[in-house]
């Protein structure tokens, strides 16, 4: 009988080093294949592509002539780019700051058990999930000039109407609170599962030790939220360094420039402008400076 | 928490939650109250909620404007999106989930790092060679764009399914004689039909939702999908805020159904953003 089961699992030993550990079956490189070759196709060549255009002045109908390092130097020179910089990163920093604190919040809320919650936690979501378009329709409806329902609201209580679009400062705080809107959803469902996933022990423990809910939170809830909150804020700040949608749609990166983000300038020189070259620097700078945030994402993940 | 909170407690949290549910979803509220009247009405309001309800922005969307011929392309780019997606990924996602390798694991790596690239660098070269294609205005070209930047979601996805299927049936069929590819195709595949399907619905939603790639691709009004077709409502010194409303609620509609569908598989493709290990 035990022979039996012993033979047994030598058998499925065996078949198991047979079926999927050996390192020179085909059957993983072909189901690889069509993956590997669109990626290859459509992201890798077209990026290194890019790269090169970087070092070129062609047109979008037009190839151009080698260059060399003159439309870095000419973007190093330009306000644009260091506006772009600047906005990028305030953009950034803001909308992670804002959307990390209040998912934080409303996810520690949803973790309590409270009568309703999973229809709080669905229509929570929606923000995030309907169309950009859409999100920043139902916005500019609301604060697109002096006659619109927020100015309303505004001048009711005996103040002057402000100008959320057209004024260079509050254009800005537009665009940031929109992408907050529309980025706390992923924070909220990412932390409540975080939430979740903490030893329930730690708190009797620290029940048991006299903590309040208050220090509870700042001493066990915070702690074991770490990890996961730097790899979410580096993923988020990855995501919003890269948007277009939010301010292009909303403001077109106006008035004067004043919400244009790397991604929005790239967009302009290259088929505003149709300078490929500048368009094509400006778009691998911004490649840089990800990388740098990906690079400790990936240090992050390994440690975790 | 352990804790059982005292009632006053618990349904103050609860008007505080429902409170903010409503403020937070306040301005998509108000869209779709608002589409229900026209922009003259809109103009003139002075209360928040429709005194005389209409659905004239929706008969002039559906008769006067290029509303359906939006929609179709939305729906030619969404399908095709999400029929292309589910054989790669499911082709993809196997590979990961089953079998290791040097080569493997450098490709998950690439998966994960591709999603944070700024794709302007290559949509750059994309569109000087696809206008070189005649390509521009073509719904294949977004399809193949789409595909492929949302590759590594799918994968991930369709790779997490497959780990929650157990490797014994296919040791039982290869014992019987089945070959691997067989395997896939008659065993496992049926084994993951709602993984499958959640994978094509998270495809067709992600290209439905696009706005950034379509705008560049597709040019010509004849060739818009809808978040592209949209902007047209939206002329800076005329806005037309009536037709504007109706066309993001009626867009609205089958984003909102279709997720309702997918939103339990979320936690799938959370690990393709690399928050599990």
């Amino acid at each position: 009988m035990a022979l039996e089961f012993a033979a047994a699992r030598e058998t499925r030993a065996w078949l198991r080093a047979r079926l999927w550990d050996r390192p020179d079956q085909a059957l993983p490189y072909l189901l690889l294949a069509p993956s590997v070759a669109m990626m290859l196709a459509i992201v890798v060549y077209p990026m290194a592509q890019g790269f090169y255009y970087g070092f070129t002045n062609g047109t979008l109908i037009r190839p151009g002539a080698f260059v060399g390092l003159q439309n870095y130097a000419m973007l190093l020179g330009y306000s644009d780019f260091w506006n772009a910089v600047t906005f990028s990163v305030v953009f950034a920093l803001a909308n992670v700051a804002g959307c990390y604190s209040f998912g934080l919040a409303l996810a520690v809320l949803l973790n309590l058990d409270l009568p309703g919650r999973g229809f709080f936690r669905t229509a929570l979501l929606l923000p995030w999930i309907i169309p950009s378009i859409v999100a920043i329709v139902s916005w500019r409806w609301m604060i697109a000039d002096e006659n619109a329902i927020a100015n309303r609201l505004i001048t009711a209580f005996g103040l002057g109407p402000i100008f959320f679009l057209s004024d260079s400062r509050w254009a800005v705080v537009s665009v940031i609170v929109i992408k907050i809107w529309r980025s706390f959803p992923f924070m909220m469902l990412s932390l409540l599962a975080a939430l979740q996933g903490i030893d329930q022990s730690l708190y009797e423990a620290a029940e048991m030790d006299g903590a309040s809910r208050r220090q509870a939170f700042f001493h066990v809830t915070l702690p074991q939220l770490k990890d996961i909150s730097i790899v979410l804020c580096l993923l988020m700040t990855i995501w919003t360094v890269n948007d277009f949608d939010t301010p292009w749609l909303l403001t077109q990166g106006g008035p004067a420039n004043a919400t244009e983000n790397l991604i929005l300038l790239a967009y302009r020189y290259t088929f505003g402008r149709n300078n490929v070259g500048l368009g094509s620097a400006t778009s691998f700078i911004t490649l840089i400076i990800l990388m740098v945030l990906v690079v400790f994402l990936l240090r992050r993940q390994r440690e975790r | 928490m352990s804790r059982a909170m005292k009632p006053a407690r618990r349904w103050g949290l609860f008007g505080l939650l429902a409170a903010i549910v409503v403020v937070v979803n306040l301005p998509v509220i108000l869209m779709i109250l608002n589409s229900l009247q026209t922009t003259e009405q809109l103009m003139t309001a002075r209360t928040l909620l429709p005194t005389h309800p209409t659905l004239a922005n929706f008969y002039y969307l559906s008769g006067r404007t290029s509303f359906w011929t939006y929609l179709r392309n939305s729906m030619i780019v969404s399908g095709g999106c999400a029929a292309l997606s589910v054989v790669l990924a499911a082709l993809a996602g196997y590979a990961l989930s089953r079998f290791r390798g040097g080569f493997l694991s450098v490709y998950a790596r690439l998966l994960f790092v591709v999603q944070m690239f700024p794709i302007i660098l290559a949509l750059i070269p994309l569109f000087v060679l696809f206008r070189n294609l005649d390509l521009i205005n073509n719904p294949l070209s977004v399809i193949i764009l789409y595909t492929v930047f949302q590759l590594p979601f799918a994968t991930w996805m369709a790779r997490s399914f497959f780990d929650t299927i157990p490797r014994d049936l296919e040791e039982a069929a290869m014992v019987d004689g089945c070959s691997r590819f067989r395997i896939l195709v008659r065993i496992v595949l049926p084994l993951s039909g709602p993984g499958i399907a959640a994978i094509s619905i998270f495809s067709f939603l992600f290209s439905y939702n696009e706005f950034f790639v379509a705008n560049i691709f597709l040019r010509d009004e004849s060739a818009m999908t809808l978040p592209v077709g949209i902007t047209m409502f939206m002329q800076q010194y005329s806005t037309d805020w009536g037709s504007l409303m109706a066309a993001a609620t009626v867009t609205l509609i089958p984003t909102f159904l279709l997720f309702l569908g997918v939103q339990k598989y979320i936690a799938y493709g959370a690990v393709g953003s690399g928050l599990k290990g």
